[in-house]
């Protein structure tokens, strides 16, 4: 359901446009070819481990790093690629790290971000109010903003994102390393902001966080993006699934192991574990234990976990590129 | 638009007046540093209170104006607020003018309260008013030109403010020695004559010495036309620089922390 777009008639459906995002820093290539959509109203996360380009691919969108090649951002159906810092007061954004000056107090970052965005003074004051309130900071107006907690940075990013009252909201894992108190609060205010009818991008290295908050879920992985679903689909193709690791006593011949990784979509990893995901862990242990009696293989140390987010990962990228072999025998 | 932008402007130089003017490397380099070369080049020697008073007005507009600029880009990029202010509807235009005029203020302002001690302590005559206006147009030049020098050094990508600290100094110090201000010009040779025509603070001293005793050695309008191209040439240098390395900064953001990260697992 989406309330919002009933509320604002005249916006654009599509909030955020995003075509053929490349960043290189040097060799690396961080983000490779990124494009994606998001509806007014829709709240979107971005779900990568550590490193997968989902802060460049931020720095990307809001004009902090330049783009390169033939990328293209739209924002409400309006190409910003030409002149992005027209269309950067629409964005709200909390980095990763927080970015607020230091050595001015929680007041003085607010009063200097609402001169910035061009608001009255007695506008920034009122907001300002509202928002330090609203984010369990008031205490703190007066604090330099170096002595707070990580925590109460956070909050004031918050509140700094907030003051100017964007349609879109930028957030780069609002909750990772946060307390426990800090963590409710975010994830609270941001489904509130959620029903006021922002459209919200919000990046996270936790599954669950991606799950629990978003309609959508793009996976990324090594600067791609690898699956765009919803978190329905995603919970019903994983909620099964396992993770088995078992070593082998002595060698196998080549053939051996030829006839073992085409069996179980094995990857070996580190430490002489064959691992491989498991839709149903009974059957494959099972499966296992006859395959090896049969050829006399000698298995060792079976461990069963619950499938990480890595192996999601893996294991999404295995089925990408069965798709593009599918694609090619047709 | 322009009345925005100008707001925006002012408010960058309120905000690097407000934050930068206390750190370490503005007062050493700002402050201290013309206040004790004044007394290693006065103490002992005989020289006229005139000419201690424009070796000081030249050397604390030249210090204070390269004290600010340079150190405000490297602080941010460190601190991550750059980031903050470049997804901020701010061109690169008004950040580059922010640094310029926070830069420029400050050392004009220091220097003017020092020339006006100065001036009233050792009653210093001038011939007219006329005289006067010339020596802060002077003052206002240099300070412009000096933050401009800082700004065009802070173009290196760096987050480590001791990197762009050294690379002024380099430049500031042959700078001043190549002068004239602690030689007369009268009394040079023709090769170091030639030689301090590098130095726009050469063409400061001699606007001043033009104000004070009129012991100028150029005509003081060709003094400011010096000053004047040099500030026009900077400012078209630096800011194609910062074009290109702005984009570039954010990118070097973190190696430093690792460069120490680095230096700690090692010892
Ligand atoms: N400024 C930079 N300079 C060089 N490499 C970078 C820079 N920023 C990020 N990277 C590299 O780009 C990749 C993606 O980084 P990032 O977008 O921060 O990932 P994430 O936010 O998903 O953790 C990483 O391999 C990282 O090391
Ligand atoms: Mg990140």
């Amino acid at each position: 359901m989406k309330t919002t777009q009933n509320q604002n008639l005249n916006a654009h459906p599509v909030a955020i446009n995003v075509l053929n995002l490349v960043k290189r820093f040097g060799d690396l290539i961080a983000v490779d070819d990124v494009s994606f959509k998001i509806a007014q109203g829709e709240i979107v996360g971005i779900l990568g481990p550590n490193g997968a380009g989902k802060t460049t691919i931020i720095r990307l969108l809001t004009g902090v790093f330049q783009l390169e090649n033939n990328a293209k951002i739209g924002i409400f159906g309006k190409d910003i690629t030409k002149n992005p810092s027209k269309y950067k007061k629409h964005f709200g954004i909390v980095p990763e790290i927080s970015n607020a000056f230091s050595d001015y107090s929680v007041w003085q970052n607010l009063k200097f971000s609402g001169r910035i965005y061009g608001i009255s003074k007695g506008k920034v004051e009122k907001r300002s109010k509202i928002l330090l309130t609203q984010f369990n900071l008031i205490e703190k107006m007066y604090s330099k903003t170096k002595t707070l907690s990580k925590g109460l940075k956070q909050r004031l990013n918050f509140c700094l994102a907030l003051l100017h009252e964007p349609p879109i909201l930028i957030l780069d894992e609002p909750t990772s390393g946060l307390d426990p108190i800090s963590v409710k609060l975010m994830r609270t205010q941001i489904l509130k902001l959620k029903r006021e009818g922002k459209t919200i991008l919000i990046t996270t290295h936790d599954m669950q966080e991606a799950q629990n908050m978003c309609d959508r879920i793009l996976i990324i992985n090594r600067g791609k993006i690898i699956a765009d679903e919803s978190p329905n689909t995603l919970r019903e193709q994983f909620k099964s699934t396992s993770t088995i690791l078992f070593k082998i006593g002595g060698d196998l011949s080549a053939e051996q192991e030829n006839a073992l990784l085409n069996m179980f979509n094995i990857i070996k990893e580190k430490n002489d574990y064959y691992v491989f995901s498991s839709y149903d862990t009974l059957k494959d242990i099972s499966k296992l234990h006859t395959f090896s009696k049969e050829r006399n293989i000698k298995i060792s140390d079976l461990k069963v976990r619950e499938t990480s987010l890595e192996e999601v990962f893996i294991h999404l990228i295995k089925e990408d590129l069965f798709v593009i072999k599918e694609d090619e025998e047709k | 638009m322009i009345k925005d932008s100008l707001n925006r402007i002012w408010i960058l130089c309120m905000k690097n007046v407000f934050l930068y003017i206390k750190k370490g490397p503005v007062l050493i380099f700002g402050l201290m540093f013309p206040f004790f070369m004044t007394l290693s080049w006065v103490i002992g020697r005989d020289i006229s209170v005139n000419q201690v008073f424009i070796g000081i007005i030249a050397m604390t507009s030249f210090f204070t104006a390269t004290a600010i600029s340079p150190v405000v880009l490297p602080i941010e990029t460190r601190e991550k607020s750059l980031e903050r202010i470049l997804s901020s509807p701010i061109s690169l235009n008004e950040i580059l003018l922010g640094i310029l005029f926070a830069s420029t203020l400050y050392s004009l302002i220091i220097t003017s309260i020092i020339a006006v001690i100065f001036i009233v302590m050792f009653s210093i005559a001038f011939n007219s008013l006329i005289v006067i206006l010339l020596m802060f147009l002077g003052i206002g030049l240099m300070s412009f030109l000096g933050s401009l020098l800082g700004l065009l050094v802070a173009a290196h990508p760096t987050d480590m403010t001791s990197d762009v600290m050294i690379i002024v100094n380099l430049v500031k110090f042959p700078l001043l020695f190549i002068s004239g201000i602690f030689i007369p010009l009268q009394n040079s040779s023709p090769s170091m004559i030639f030689i301090s025509f590098v130095s726009p603070i050469t063409f400061l001293t001699d606007l001043l010495r033009f104000c004070v005793d009129r012991s100028n050695f150029f005509a003081y309008s060709f003094d400011i036309i010096m000053l004047t191209l040099w500030i026009i040439v900077l400012f078209i240098v630096s800011y194609a620089l910062h074009k290109r390395t702005m984009p570039k900064r954010l990118s070097e953001a973190g190696k430093s922390k690792k460069k120490m990260m680095m230096m700690k697992k090692n010892m």
